[in-house]
């Protein structure tokens, strides 16, 4: 589904924030990169996602070959990828629904379809009750929640989610993890970013470690 | 996919969008009104004088002025006339004519006439020339002759003033061109410039957008919609400042300039235009930015 070959990338003025990374990721695959805080988790996965470009080698996604990847392409690219924003991402000046339900007018599905749609999710992630709000009135675990709507809600071919639980206690983030599970066993490659070590081991899945841009561990 | 009810969503977005930034949408229409109102006065202002000056430019002929203090004897003159080369036909207008033809031409104007010295008019003879003779240098030379004829005082050749006055109708027509096109440029500069700022404002919803997969037209839907809408607001404004603006105006300008207040198309003709202008003028201005902010 994903394969990088030896990726590197540098941002102007910093030391190299991903260097030669070659990764593969199989359809269907669920897994967990980590790392200290700084490794270059988000960036491997904004490179995955199309918003950051690599400085250098090559990626496939769903068997398309980039160097880098054309703009008219994205779009495209980004309706089949959920992305889980570690700082969310979320519109301030539209509600929860509203926020989820964007995700699918850019694709153009129908105001019915997108009612039922967002409804359900927002019950999976446990908030219907907050379905008015404006993000800036919820809390930190409230607004993840929303954004991991937002990227489930479309039925994506990939899940990327960056640091989903890094807001929520325990057990909430238990709920999220097993909500991904179960979108994974129904054949969306799911990739995690997270140091959450207790995750890791409680859900015992393929995991890359990170450290200082490069994998230190598979 | 529903294509329709995309749409609707685009509409529905774009309309919020636009109450939001209200203020400036209102003083970009406002921007657009005026130049396309100032542009209108001069392009119209100068099509009536133009046509004005047409009317009068048809009737190209050689006016012999008689001297004041010779003897009238238009006989003998017409003798004298006769003998010019290039003199076709002529007819005899006396003091009396030339001042009741005078108030024939100004009827509905003779306020004009009023203190005038009904004696100040001379006697003349309205020259037709031979049709080989009516170019400029050729009228010119008629004129030099009949000038030497001992009891002529002046000849005037109304081409030479239609010609000075159409040549400042030209420079006034190439005035409302140019004015015209800074005008617009500088419409759309301003126009592009709120848009810049309405972007600017909205720069991160529309890169988390484009994030969570809008296309380019997705996301330039809502600024096209608020270019069109400023653009028929605008519109509006210039009709409505020109229609208040002549109305003001007819009462305060003398009667003999009034023509210069026609409206030289059907009013829905000018109505349409100015609003289709301000569209064009709206959306350039705010697909020019959008476009260059989606590039980056
Ligand atoms: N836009 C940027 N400009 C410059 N440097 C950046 C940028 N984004 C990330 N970096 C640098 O790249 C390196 C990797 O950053 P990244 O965000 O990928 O780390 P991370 O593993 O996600 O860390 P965290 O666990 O804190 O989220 C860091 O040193 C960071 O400073
Ligand atoms: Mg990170």
């Amino acid at each position: 589904m994903i394969q990088m070959f030896h990726v590197s990338k540098s941002y102007e003025g910093s030391a190299p924030a991903l260097s030669d990374i070659t990764l593969n990721v199989p359809k269907g695959e669920f897994l967990f990169i980590t790392g200290p805080s700084g490794a270059g988790k988000s960036t491997l996965l904004k490179i995955m996602f199309g918003s950051e470009a690599p400085t250098d080698g090559q990626i496939i996604i769903d068997g398309r070959n980039y160097v880098k990847i054309p703009p008219a392409d994205l779009p495209g690219l980004r309706r089949r990828i959920g992305f889980v924003f570690q700082d969310f991402k979320l519109l301030p000046g539209k509600s929860v629904f509203e926020n989820v339900a964007l995700a699918l007018k850019v694709m153009g599905v129908g105001p019915g379809d997108i009612k039922a749609r967002v409804n359900r999710m927002l019950s999976y992630v446990k908030l219907q009750h907050r379905a008015n709000f404006k993000p800036l009135s919820l809390s930190g675990g409230e607004q993840q929640r929303v954004a991991i709507a937002r990227a489930l809600v479309k039925d994506p071919a990939i899940i990327l989610a960056d640091e989903p639980t890094g807001n929520l206690d325990p057990a909430l983030s238990n709920e999220i993890m097993e909500l991904f599970k179960e979108v994974n066993n129904r054949g969306t490659t799911v990739v995690v970013a997270t140091h959450d070590r207790r995750l890791i081991d409680l859900f015992g899945r393929r995991t890359v470690m990170l450290e200082g841009g490069r994998i230190a561990g598979q | 996919m529903s294509g329709g009810a995309n749409l609707l969503y685009m509409l529905s977005d774009s309309l919020r969008c636009a109450r939001e930034n209200v203020m400036t949408a209102v003083l970009t229409a406002f921007t657009i009104g005026f130049s396309l109102a100032i542009f209108a006065i001069f392009l119209f202002v100068s099509i009536n004088l133009n046509g004005f000056i047409s009317t009068w430019g048809d009737k190209t002929h050689v006016v012999v002025y008689v001297k004041d203090n010779v003897a009238s004897d238009p006989e003998k003159f017409g003798e004298s006339l006769k003998r010019v080369p290039g003199v076709n036909s002529f007819t005899y207008i006396s003091r009396e004519a030339a001042l009741k033809e005078l108030r024939d031409e100004l009827k509905g104007h003779e306020s004009i006439l009023e203190g005038v010295d009904t004696n100040l008019l001379p006697a003349s003879f309205e020259i037709k020339l031979g049709s080989a003779y009516r170019d400029s240098d050729r009228v010119r030379g008629v004129a030099d002759n009949l000038k030497r004829l001992p009891w002529v005082d002046e000849v005037q050749y109304s081409r030479e003033w239609v010609e000075k006055f159409a040549s400042l109708i030209r420079f006034m027509e190439l005035a409302a061109l140019v004015i015209g096109v800074f005008l617009a440029a500088a419409t759309v500069f301003i126009v592009s410039n709120t848009v810049r700022l309405a972007v600017y404002a909205r720069r991160e919803e529309i890169e988390i957008m484009r994030l969570i997969g809008a296309s380019d037209t997705y996301v330039k839907v809502p600024f096209f919609m608020e270019g069109v809408m400023q653009g028929v607001v605008g519109g509006l404004i210039s009709f409505a400042v020109l229609a208040v603006g002549r109305y003001l105006m007819l009462d305060n300008v003398p009667q003999y300039f009034r023509f210069a207040l026609d409206v030289p198309f059907p009013a829905p003709a000018v109505f349409s235009v100015l609003v289709l202008s301000g569209v064009l003028m709206g959306v350039a201005g705010s697909l020019v930015t959008v476009g260059r902010f989606l590039k980056t």
